[in-house]
């Protein structure tokens, strides 16, 4: 089988590229930056924090230096602790006040801090200062100063404190009954919202960030995946038709081995790679798990995987074939680019369409545009990750695109064997037409 | 079945409205070696592009061993193209392997045939090299070996000698002599009518995508007698153009190749020359092919 000899050459020819290599080992090393380190700079990654408090009420900080010294969340996880400073003395009391007078006129944007805490703070002695007026029953202020302010976990916190002894306190101030202060608290306690998704397999915890994150995330793969095996087939048939390899590959065998053994052989190797990157997600995921969010985890389903590499293999054919089309009707790599264009802005409208996707994955222009095969791949890959559409549009999806695809190989076939025989001009269409009535 | 390994019928290809090739027929026995020979852009390559089915003729008729072109007669010819290819990053016994199965080889005699004609071709030292690390002119022999691996029934190449060095010539003048001995049908273009005339068993001479000259060697000389004499000399020769008795002359600065109209003027010629310049040697020879072709093209001109 000559088509074998093909097949092979590509596929070796792209598997022992050192780029080839360097792809596969190092894309799930940067798909595992992306997914952790984020979550590792919030838990792991923390610096020890110290916050002074001084409390000009008198009700408040006695909650912090409690939970600072019996907390071993907010010691362990949170790294923050909390020290009362007495400060009845200092000028900042006056500081305040002058800045509550003032905090209507001047919108209360300079807060007027105490020389020495200001001192402290920049000289890092102390991380944060967090002021406690007197008028805070009345006003429900607080005043936090640090270098740092966008620490979410630390404010939450402190927020969180405050709001708890601030309400127990109103609560027992006004009513003597506890019963009553009791079902009051429960009253207003927070909320925590539990996220879980619908699926056949099972309702397990999520939540929406992760679905589109993820989802993106996979589109974006997907669509550099199949961007990049069609600019390599591309650029290997300008090689052979630049270097006449093409003529005497033509009068060995013939053009359909010559043009399917390509684009087999180099999807192979695409699917080598996806395939690597699959194994080595599943080893990192499913054995160590890494401490991932189990979100994650229960958004990479198996059922997805085989949609990937399904979806990955329909895509592929459909986008290899016009990028060798290309490649054989042109003569260099910058016409090639010219006419690529196309072909990449049909990869990246599916882009612009996924935002709505994820938003209402049912309208009529969603389902349309999954259905058209050119977007099926990334489209319908997309609704099946964010919210699985019924099983028949699926597989109206497949049906559609694989027929789309193999209509495309046979007239790809065609025109790749005018094309790339044409050396410096355009193949007239009488040329074309000759042609494929001589066969 | 007749002896004949390839025939053309009447050929003609078109380009934009330029004859590429006009009415052109042939005929080749088996074992032969034809030389295909004519200046650049005479329509040489067109004609072996349309042999090896790369283009399709406008008109005519192209049968080998008898048959139209197929799949089967791919593994029976091997094709050298005018420019030269490989792939570039390809190992140089990964390209033989490569072309061998392209050409349905099995692994044993590639491996066997590569090893021979890598160490006659001497290349053997840098097999397990990459194609862009190896000299152009290794890269020719190379192509060459690629072309052959398979024991062709016929050789086709397209402008065989360019690109190489003396030394090369000969051995790919060799190779051609060899494989002919060994009953393979060869047919090679060139513009370098020197070079074929040593080894042609039969020419075909093409201008304008027309045949000017086709048949054996030694009938197309023969038919223009020994007419012709070569001289070696030193001084002015400007004069031998305007004898009476002279048809041509060729000047090439130390040497000149004089046609007369009838040999029997050799003596008073050698007189002539001998009062104006003075002569080294003095030789009676055959046209060559290349005399030959410029005299067919300014009769077809007339």
């Amino acid at each position: 089988m000559k088509i074998a000899a093909i097949i092979s050459r590509e596929y070796k020819q792209i598997v022992k590229k050192k780029s080839f290599i360097i792809a596969t080992i190092l894309t799930p090393a940067l798909m595992a930056a992306f997914i952790f380190v984020p979550m590792l700079l919030t838990k792991v990654g923390r610096e020890e924090k110290v916050i002074n408090v001084t409390d000009y009420s008198g009700v408040i900080h006695k909650e912090f230096i409690e939970r600072s010294e019996k907390s071993k969340y907010l010691k362990e996880k949170l790294k923050l602790t909390f020290r009362y400073v007495e400060d009845n003395s200092s000028d900042q009391r006056a500081l305040l006040k002058e800045y509550e007078a003032e905090e209507k006129k001047t919108d209360g944007f300079e807060f007027k801090l105490a020389p020495k805490f200001k001192k402290m703070i920049l000289e890092k002695k102390i991380d944060g200062m967090l002021i406690i007026p007197a008028s805070i029953v009345e006003k429900r202020q607080i005043y936090y100063c640090a270098q740092n302010i966008s620490d979410f976990e630390t404010n939450k916190y402190i927020n969180t404190v405050v709001h708890r002894v601030l309400s127990s306190k109103i609560l027992r101030d006004n009513i003597d009954d506890p019963e009553i202060v009791g079902i009051v608290q429960n009253a207003t306690a927070d909320i925590k919202p539990n996220l879980f998704v619908v699926k056949e397999e099972g309702t397990t915890k999520s939540s929406s960030t992760t679905a589109y994150m993820m989802s993106i995330f996979m589109l974006t793969i997907l669509f550099s995946v199949l961007m990049g095996y069609g600019q390599l087939i591309m650029r290997g048939v300008i090689e052979e038709k630049n270097n006449r390899i093409v003529e005497v590959l033509i009068s060995s065998t013939n053009t359909q081995s010559l043009f399917y053994g390509k684009i087999i052989g180099i999807g192979l190797a695409g699917l080598t790679q996806v395939g690597i990157w699959m194994l080595m997600g599943w080893i990192l995921m499913g054995k160590f798990s890494l401490g991932i969010d189990r979100s994650v985890l229960n958004f990479l389903t198996p059922q997805l995987g085989i949609y990937f590499v399904l979806f990955f293999i329909i895509g592929y054919f459909m986008y290899a074939i016009l990028f060798s089309i290309v490649g054989a009707s042109v003569n260099t790599d910058q016409e090639a680019q010219q006419y690529a264009a196309p072909i990449t802005y049909l990869l990246i409208i599916p882009f612009m369409i996924g935002i709505m996707v994820t938003q209402n994955p049912n309208t009529p222009l969603v389902i349309a545009t999954s259905l058209f095969p050119l977007f099926t791949p990334t489209l319908m890959f997309m609704r099946i990750s964010v919210a699985p559409p019924a099983f028949s549009q699926i597989l109206l999806s497949i049906i559609l695109s694989m027929g789309f695809t193999v209509f495309l190989a046979w007239l790809g076939a065609k025109i790749f064997r005018v094309g790339i025989l044409m050396y410096g001009k355009k193949p007239s269409m009488k040329e074309i037409i000759k042609w494929i009535r001589y066969r | 079945m007749d002896n004949f390994m390839l025939k053309l019928n009447n050929l003609v290809k078109d380009f934009d409205g330029k004859k590429a090739v006009d009415n052109f027929s042939l005929n080749l026995e088996k074992g032969k070696i034809l030389g295909l020979l004519g200046p650049n852009g005479a329509g040489k390559t067109t004609t072996i592009r349309m042999i090896m089915n790369i283009i399709a003729p406008d008109s005519g008729e192209i049968e080998i061993l008898g048959e139209k072109f197929n799949e089967k007669l791919k593994d029976k010819i091997g094709y050298l193209p005018e420019e030269r290819g490989l792939y570039r990053k390809m190992k140089v016994s990964e390209t033989l392997r490569f072309f061998g199965k392209l050409k349905g080889m099995n692994n044993a005699d590639i491996f066997e045939r590569s090893e021979s004609l890598l160490k006659k071709f001497d290349l053997y030292d840098y097999k397990d090299k990459k194609i862009e690390e190896l000299s152009k002119g290794m890269a020719q022999k190379l192509q060459i070996i690629t072309t052959i691996l398979h024991s062709p029934d016929l050789l086709i190449l397209d402008e065989p000698f360019s690109g190489l060095d003396p030394v090369n010539i000969e051995l790919v003048k060799d190779l051609i002599l060899e494989m002919n001995r060994n009953g393979i049908t060869i047919i090679f273009s060139t513009h370098l009518m020197e070079y074929a005339e040593k080894i042609v068993d039969s020419v075909v001479m093409i201008n304008g995508g027309k045949k000017v000259l086709d048949g054996a060697l030694k009938d197309i000389k023969g038919d223009y007698g020994k007419k012709f004499i070569k001289v070696n000399y030193e001084g002015d020769p400007s004069f031998v153009e305007s004898l009476k008795y002279v048809l041509n002359v060729k000047d090439y600065g130390k040497e000149m190749e004089i046609e007369l109209e009838d040999i029997g003027k050799r003596d008073i010629l050698i007189k002539d020359l001998v009062s104006k310049i003075s002569i080294n040697s003095f030789v009676v020879t055959e046209p060559s092919l290349n005399n030959i072709f410029i005299r067919k093209v300014k009769e077809e001109g007339r």
